[in-house]
């Protein structure tokens, strides 16, 4: 399957310029955030319960609009956006719950095909798609099981290769481990990381589990009250230290999701 | 879009009803109800409106003449009135005619003391109207006239099948009306709690980037179908019970098969069908419509 064929002019993915959330008068959701992502980028955004992370997020899947400033995302100025392109735009977009949000009656496969009908992807191409990345996410030995029947870190693989299958050129997760075990919630991340380096995807995921943001090393933005007080960069590392950094369970399902 | 997307649409309306099984069979039940008065109440108003029809052939205004208009002027006369619209027939009914219909009905022949004819001044124009509510306009242009002497009608006649006809109109266009609003506020419901029980789904596929049309379709499939279902099984009974109807009438009143003759079933299912079909999938199409523009802000 083709890629979207958008390419940022200077690599920038995201850019929010003075963006402003106010839900009502007391109670202000984002307050004058400047943000760029750059494609390829992994960024984290944590902060407490009501600092505006999920907001910041809702405003760049065009699921909000701003109140004030402007928000560009894969050169789409969604202030501006009309709505008959809002599903266009979203095409690009993989996205990732904290409640998994599957079609509990349907099969892993389906759930996982659901997006590729909405492509119209043809049935065989389909197949294969589906296939390698239920694989890639260590769900391939079990695409006929109902999505009830599976534990909630295999349900979350799902809904990452669901949001995957399209090769999506940004990857927004909101929470995605905030159900999971350390364990579990750990292999998840690893797997999105996995996605990032190896296709290229830029990565926004919100979370306030401090854990694994200091353990993963990647950009964090941090919001405290609606505003973003710190963007730290990512720790460059020696070749050696980088070694170091090894992924433990993914490699066995035999990942070959973007050889085609 | 796709065939099969389009494919996609109608199995996944098919899988709405089967979730929703009781608002579903509830709309089907309900427009079948509708259709099938609007049936009843057609099939009864058709075989009215023909007797109608045939009793209104039968209304006719007559027109007596001044003494001395000759034969050639009431002829001349004949032809002008059968040039007005209103008027479906005109018969000249001379005078020896006029007196032998009347020895005939009244003297039962016996016409032997009778050297002249005693209605020398009776030939007249028996008139026949297409449309009875305009025979107050005929009388006036016919009383108009110097030649004529009198116009008899039957006005009470004319008013009674003239505000007969409205009734029937008035009555139609009522009952229509009113099951349009019941079906498509029922259908309106039953695809408002399908969404309701998909809102789920529907917000997943607007987060994967699913078109308005891709996820408003099965919706819309499913008021149609619910439209059809509903439409086919009313007609198929009405099929049957006319037929049954007539024949039952036919059997146990045939004295009053003598004054009326009931339509075929063929000749009411020519008009009910199509309309029955286009108000069925309409109902079934537009309620889902203005359900899913009320509900799905995709």
């Amino acid at each position: 399957m083709r890629r979207n064929s958008y390419r940022p002019a200077d690599d920038v993915v995201i850019s929010l310029r003075n963006v402003s959330k106010q839900y009502s008068k007391d109670a202000p959701g984002v307050i004058g955030a400047n943000l760029e992502v750059r494609e390829g980028e992994f960024v984290f955004i944590t902060g407490e319960t009501g600092s505006g992370k999920s907001t910041l997020l809702k405003m760049i899947m065009r699921q909000l609009r701003p109140t004030d400033g402007s928000i560009e995302v894969l050169g789409y100025d969604l202030n501006r956006i009309r709505h008959s392109k809002i599903s266009k735009f979203r095409r690009n977009i993989g996205i990732v719950f904290q409640d998994f949000r599957l079609l509990k009656d349907r099969d892993v496969y389906e759930n996982v095909a659901f997006a590729q009908r909405i492509l119209m992807v043809p049935k065989n191409q389909m197949k294969h798609n589906v296939t390698s990345v239920l694989q890639m996410v260590g769900m391939a030995d079990k695409y006929k099981r109902q999505v009830t029947q599976l534990s909630g870190g295999e349900q979350q693989r799902v809904a990452l290769a669901r949001a995957l299958v399209n090769k999506p050129l940004l990857l927004l997760a909101d929470e995605p481990t905030g159900n999971l075990d350390q364990d579990t919630a750990w292999e998840i991340m690893q797997l999105i990381d996995r996605a990032n380096r190896e296709t290229g995807t830029t990565v926004l995921v919100v979370t306030h589990d401090r854990g694994i943001v200091d353990r993963m090393n990647k950009r964090v933005i941090e919001m405290k009250r609606g505003e973003i007080i710190s963007d730290t960069a990512q720790e460059v590392y020696s070749d050696y230290e980088e070694e170091q950094y090894e992924y433990q369970d993914v490699d066995s399902d035999g990942y070959d999701y973007y050889e085609d | 879009m796709r065939i099969s997307n389009i494919f996609y649409a109608i199995g996944q309306s098919f899988r709405n009803m089967a979730k929703n099984k009781g608002y579903t069979i509830a709309s089907i039940a309900t427009i079948s109800a509708c259709l099938f008065m609007f049936g009843l109440f057609f099939s009864v108003l058709f075989n009215l409106r023909s007797i109608m029809n045939t009793a209104e052939q039968g209304v006719s205004v007559t027109v007596f003449f001044q003494e001395g208009t000759t034969e050639d002027e009431i002829l001349q006369l004949k032809v002008a009135v059968e040039e007005r619209p209103e008027v479906s027939k005109v018969e000249y009914v001379s005078a020896d005619q006029a007196w032998e219909s009347f020895a005939q009905d009244y003297l039962q022949g016996y016409t032997d003391g009778f050297t002249e004819n005693p209605l020398a001044d009776s030939a007249n124009l028996e008139i026949y109207l297409s449309d009875v509510s305009k025979q107050a306009d005929l009388v006036s242009y016919l009383e108009g006239l110097d030649q004529v002497r009198e116009v008899n009608r039957s006005e009470l006649t004319a008013d009674t099948l003239s505000g007969a006809n409205t009734l029937i109109m008035y009555a139609s266009v009522a009952i229509i009306v009113m099951l349009l609003v019941v079906s498509v506020f029922l259908i309106s419901n039953t695809i408002a709690m399908g969404i309701t029980t998909h809102w789920e789904e529907i917000s997943i596929m607007k987060y994967i980037g699913a078109t308005d049309l891709f996820v408003r379709a099965p919706y819309v499939v499913e008021g149609v179908m619910i439209g059809l279902v509903g439409t086919i099984i009313p007609l198929i009974l009405m099929y049957w019970l006319y037929n049954k109807a007539v024949e039952i009438i036919t059997g146990k009143f045939s004295i009053l098969m003598n004054f009326i003759q009931f339509r075929s079933v063929g000749e009411v299912f020519h008009y009910l069908l199509p309309v029955s079909l286009l108000l069925g999938v309409g109902i079934g199409f537009f309620g889902s419509i203005i359900t899913v523009r009320k509900h799905l802000h995709v």
